[in-house]
């Protein structure tokens, strides 16, 4: 297996891509600005600033688990899987930073309760069991991104925020489908049913 | 390989099963509920409209060649409009047809050169959904029932010429004699009893009349939320299955959330319903009736209950309502197939050489016919999964919608194909043409275009 590239194609956050989103007026907030008729001025909703929240605190965990694995994985692959995940989970706190800034959106830096539960049990583990609740760990919470991700293009406001997710959930997927692969290997579980783009390059 | 003792694996399992963290809230599977008064959502979404639609048009052309090129002398069976030809999907810069079928799945994904127009299709507005109806649908209804179809949030966003011909012919199993009943109208609550007096039983009369009667739901309907400027009487079943075909009318799928991942459904014509054992694209219902009572439970396509129960759903009675709708809808009979034999077999003494070539390469190298059997109505009355996501990268994002794998697909029947496009459970593919590259490509056939002109000239058989 090859060192991995960080995908770049999330960092592009162009102006033509945040304004070819129209968000979802139905479900538009009483008070949203708008920038011309019809066109929400930058502005998040509550889906969008829960988004936020949410994912602030998903980069803040993948990051810590990340560098706890790079340490302690026993299995090759899951060491470079944990590096991938705290380089491409880092850049990914910081782009969120950035799309977060103008709206005046605090971005959490502490995980989220379930995965500090995680990192609990994971610090008390060695070896291939280590590697398997790392593994599987890793499983929900790229599952749960997948969908926050989808959530919030569907009912986000922000044309910034919906710019930001459209182009980091390729990149989350292929997370998924990382972690699928590697489970398959350290475990015996299905893998995933298309392989990775990054990983396995 | 070192692989973990099971024990250890359940235990690390069992670890993670109680939830600390929230999770999303409801919006996620429910339909939230308006938050805005319906005169400020109107004018949000008629300001929004124009690019809404500009958008869709430039996806749309981006794809696809959408010109009227008729295949010189093919009409749909009511002789209204002529069928569509060519090969409509464009390729990426620098590829051929011939290049790309030489590709194998990873290469075509890892170059990024699967045709855009094979991948899936967006709704116009995938954030909103719900049901688009063509114009000519909208027109007609307007005129006959003083019933707006009309939606000021999308409109209709394909062509007419690369959709089913309005309105379509109607053929019964009952009466194969008459040929095509509609008499080249729209069988609407008002003209229905006149249409089909003395052709159709009582239970089947009855059975019509609660297809053509409309009920409020998800987008037609008397609350704030809704889609239409007056407060609406609702829609029925045949406004998406003009005269029990279709005239290309588009939905989500009910089946999956959240709202990004709903894939476009292009309606699909019930001939042949006689035939058909599993309904749905995805959930496989075991009967018509099943399909027909639990649509009008469920807000037409949206598999939501919840939504549907605040606007008034419609509840038909098992065994005095429903019975009856589904026995209307098992005489729609397929559209005379002349050079085809009781077998769905080519009748040699009628087919062209060119024909009788595409029907080899259907049975046989091509490999349609381990689905669409000729025997059972070109059905198999199964659900595949054709793994697209070979050939791309899913996760990616197009006008909203989230291209994901697509799963199990129900097999859908070739009788009268020409006059059903835009093809595949979506719309994604304009003409027959295109579903031969489709197929080709997915089941890496390497046919030779040879092999694709004669397939193609078969189809057009069915």
């Amino acid at each position: 297996m090859r060192t991995f590239t960080i995908p770049t194609a999330a960092v592009l956050l162009t102006a033509s891509s945040a304004f070819a989103q129209f968000g979802n007026p139905a479900g538009m907030m009483p008070e949203t600005p708008e920038a011309r008729p019809g066109v929400p001025a930058p502005y998040a909703n509550v889906q969008d600033r829960l988004f936020v929240k949410l994912l602030g605190m998903g980069n803040a965990g993948e990051v810590a688990a990340g560098r706890l694995a790079g340490s302690r994985a026993r299995h090759a692959g899951v060491k470079t899987f944990a590096r991938r995940m705290v380089d491409d989970h880092g850049g990914a706190a910081r782009r969120l930073e950035a799309v977060a800034k103008p709206l005046n959106l605090p971005v959490p830096t502490e995980p989220d309760p379930d995965q500090k539960a995680a990192q609990a049990r994971l610090e008390q583990l060695e070896g291939a069991a280590f590697d398997a609740a790392y593994l599987q760990a890793q499983l929900v919470d790229h599952q749960k991104s997948v969908i926050l991700l989808h959530w919030v293009i569907s009912n986000g406001q922000d044309a910034g925020i919906q710019s930001f997710a459209k182009e980091t959930l390729p990149a989350v997927q292929d997370h998924l489908r990382h972690v699928q692969a590697l489970m398959a290997e350290v475990t015996g579980a299905a893998g995933p049913v298309d392989p990775p783009v990054v990983a396995h390059r | 390989m070192n692989r973990l003792p099971a024990s250890l694996a359940a235990l690390a399992c069992a670890a993670t099963l109680v939830a600390r963290a929230d999770p999303l809230p409801a919006d996620a599977t429910y339909r939230p509920l308006p938050t805005k008064p319906f005169s400020e959502v109107k004018r949000l979404d008629e300001a929004a409209k124009p690019a809404v639609q500009r958008r869709q048009a430039d996806l749309l052309a981006s794809r696809y060649d959408l010109s009227n090129r008729p295949i010189p002398g093919v009409m749909m069976s009511g002789g209204r409009r002529a069928v569509q030809g060519g090969v409509r999907v464009k390729l990426p810069a620098g590829m051929t047809w011939e290049k790309l079928g030489a590709m194998t799945p990873e290469e075509i994904r890892e170059r990024n050169l699967l045709p855009e127009g094979f991948k899936p299709l967006p709704h116009v507005k995938q954030a909103t959904g719900g049901q688009v109806f063509p114009q000519n649908q909208i027109d007609t209804i307007a005129q006959l029932e003083q019933r707006d179809l009309r939606r000021f949030d999308v409109d209709f966003d394909l062509p007419d010429h690369l959709t089913p011909e309005f309105p379509a012919p109607i053929f019964l199993t009952t009466h194969p004699e008459l040929g095509d009943v509609s008499r080249g109208q729209v069988l609407s609550i008002r003209n229905f009893y006149e249409i089909m007096n003395g052709l159709i039983t009582p239970v089947q009369m009855e059975g019509l009349r609660l297809l053509l009667t409309p009920f409020p739901q998800e987008e037609f309907n008397q609350t704030e939320d809704r889609k239409v400027a007056q407060q609406s009487m609702g829609v029925a079943c045949l406004d998406c299955h003009t005269n029990f075909h279709s005239n290309g009318a588009f939905h989500l799928t009910p089946d999956v959330r959240p709202q990004a991942a709903r894939f476009r459904l292009d309606s699909t014509s019930l001939r042949g319903m006689f035939n058909q054992q599993i309904h749905g694209s995805k959930r496989s219902l075991r009967s018509i009736e099943d399909f027909s009572e639990f649509e009008q439970r469920t807000a037409y396509f949206n598999g939501d209950h919840v939504s549907a129960t605040r606007k008034g759903p419609n509840l038909p009675d098992r065994t005095n309502q429903v019975a009856m709708m589904a026995q209307m809808q098992n005489i729609i009979n397929f559209p005379p197939a002349p050079k085809l034999d009781w077998r769905g077999r080519l009748i040699p003494a009628k087919a062209t050489p060119q024909e009788l070539a595409g029907e080899k390469v259907f049975l046989g190298k091509g490999q349609c016919a381990q689905c669409h059997v000729p025997q059972t109505s070109f059905l198999d009355n199964n659900m595949h999964d054709l793994q697209l996501e070979r050939f791309y990268r899913t996760g990616e994002v197009r006008n909203d919608l989230v291209l994901q794998p697509d799963g199990p697909i129900k097999t859908f029947t070739l009788r009268g194909i020409k006059d059903s496009p835009p093809y595949l459970h979506d719309g994604r593919l304009p003409t027959l043409a295109d579903t031969v590259e489709f197929f080709n490509l997915v089941l890496g056939l390497k046919l030779t275009p040879q092999e694709k002109e004669a397939l193609t000239a078969y189809l057009l058989t069915l």
